[in-house]
């Protein structure tokens, strides 16, 4: 069975339908990059899936929890389903530790003494171990967008989700946060990233959407999406985005 | 009968300052209390609750807190209900506090970005996790200066008390001029001791809002 199975869902903020009718498989292991404008509904599909926004039809099942139910446990559901911002999202008042280790004892019950060995261990995935008793506002913006996705590690998500996490960062940094993605799609993560770099796009990625007006316009797998569009639409995006 | 002022005198008022701060700590423990609550329905997701506390804030911001002493003062006593001064100046400085602490916390509670929710439920934590655990310790820190202001407001304040017979530190203060006919060297006294115990919290306030500007 799929590990994200979208039906039908739509999604309207007042009369804006912002998905219209998406469709979408996800399977265990696969590494889907979802690109296009701003305002195709390409932030609000990951939002979706991990609950942040509710969709008013359709079914959107994540690992086995119905996620569209109003009554859906939503707390099981979001310890798998590891999230990362744009902005990074770092609570500035507590340590890297503490960020890190905060959902692991709270929501899954481990002591302090065991997530802090967790937290150690996801901080050494993104490389960034001695910033342990770090805050925020002492890391310069890659660095907290590493620390973010440690954070989501150590809770051992099953379905990483990732909103356009480059895109607040200066250009020198974009390289070393793309570099721990590409780390954790060889430990074979599955991963669905709303993105804007292209050639890490088609790299990383075994299949590309592209999104246009609240529906998935046009997929496939990245190095025929990239080489042969199909539709017009998509042939415009690539070609502003590419040149 | 008039007396001469004497040494006892600056010990008469340091103790009545004593009752200026109890009424000031009980006015801030109701006041704290209520003022959660407040704080609690300005800023959440239902529109009546949220109109509720703005109504309150409104009309407690609205009317001078020496009305609020009187209402309760000479009000409670004609549905039978005799107060004693210091009861009535607690709940009037408490439903005053209520309306100022309400209002800074609320603030503070809605100056957190709307991403550190989203952050702290896409981990799992319920609501009432996040604000403990994300929410309310960051909103703590930005609460504390104006807070601290308010306090040293209310601890100037509660000389109104005087006017309902409570005996705090004005009180004594004017009890004590009138034996003495000294006005100029008592209340002198009365100003600083007023001082003594406002200036330091004043000093604290500007360093915690130093420090809250500085970092994190």
């Amino acid at each position: 069975m799929a590990l994200v199975e979208l039906r039908s869902v739509v999604k309207r903020f007042g009369d804006h339908v912002v998905l219209n009718n998406v469709d979408l498989s996800v399977q265990k292991g696969e590494i889907i990059a979802i690109i296009g404008r701003s305002g195709s509904g390409k932030s609000t599909l990951l939002r979706c899936i991990n609950g942040l926004e509710p969709v008013q039809s359709g079914e959107v099942l994540v690992d086995g929890v119905a996620v569209h139910d109003p009554k859906a446990d939503l707390r099981k559901l979001r310890a798998r389903v590891g999230f990362v911002f744009q902005s990074f999202n770092l609570f500035p008042h507590l340590t890297v530790e503490r960020n890190i280790t905060l959902a692991p004892t709270i929501v899954k019950g481990l002591e302090r003494d065991k997530a802090a060995v967790l937290a150690r261990e996801a901080l050494k995935r993104v490389g960034l171990e001695e910033k342990l008793h770090a805050y925020a506002d002492q890391l310069s913006g890659g660095q907290q967008q590493r620390v973010a996705i440690a954070r989501s590690l150590a809770m051992s998500p099953t379905i990483m989700l990732f909103d356009e996490i480059t895109s607040a960062l200066d250009p020198e940094l974009v390289g070393e946060v793309l570099r721990v993605l590409e780390n954790m799609a060889r430990e074979g993560m599955t991963m669905l990233l709303v993105t804007h770099e292209m050639n890490f796009a088609r790299r990383v990625a075994n299949r590309v959407l592209f999104m246009n007006q609240g529906t998935i316009w046009e997929q496939g797998p990245a190095a025929e999406f990239f080489q042969s569009p199909k539709t017009d639409e998509l042939r415009n995006f690539l070609g502003s985005v590419l040149n | 009968m008039i007396r001469e002022l004497s040494w006892v005198d600056p010990l008469y008022l340091i103790f009545a300052l004593r009752w200026t701060v109890a009424i000031t700590l009980l006015a801030l423990a109701g006041g704290a209390s209520l003022g959660l609550v407040v704080a609690a329905c300005g800023s959440s997701g239902n529109a009546a609750s949220r109109l509720a506390a703005r109504a309150y804030v409104g009309l407690v911001q609205g009317i001078p807190l020496l009305a609020w002493l009187f209402l309760f003062f000479f009000g409670f006593p004609i549905f039978g209900i005799d107060v004693p001064g210091w009861l009535a100046a607690t709940v009037a400085f408490s439903v005053y506090s209520a309306g100022f602490l309400g209002e800074i916390w609320r603030g503070a509670l809605l100056s957190i970005p709307k991403t550190q929710w989203e952050a702290s439920a896409s981990m799992g934590l319920s609501y009432l996790e996040q604000l403990r655990y994300v929410i309310i310790p960051q909103a703590v820190r930005i609460a504390t200066p104006p807070t601290v202001g308010f306090i040293v407001q209310l601890i100037k304040n509660t000389s109104l008390a005087s006017v309902i017979g409570f005996v705090e530190l004005t009180r004594e203060g004017q009890m004590t001029a009138a034996a003495t006919l000294a006005p100029l060297p008592v209340y002198l006294m009365v100003g600083a001791l007023y001082f003594a115990l406002c200036y330091p919290l004043t000093t604290y306030s500007r360093f915690l809002e130093r420090r809250l500007h500085g970092a994190r």
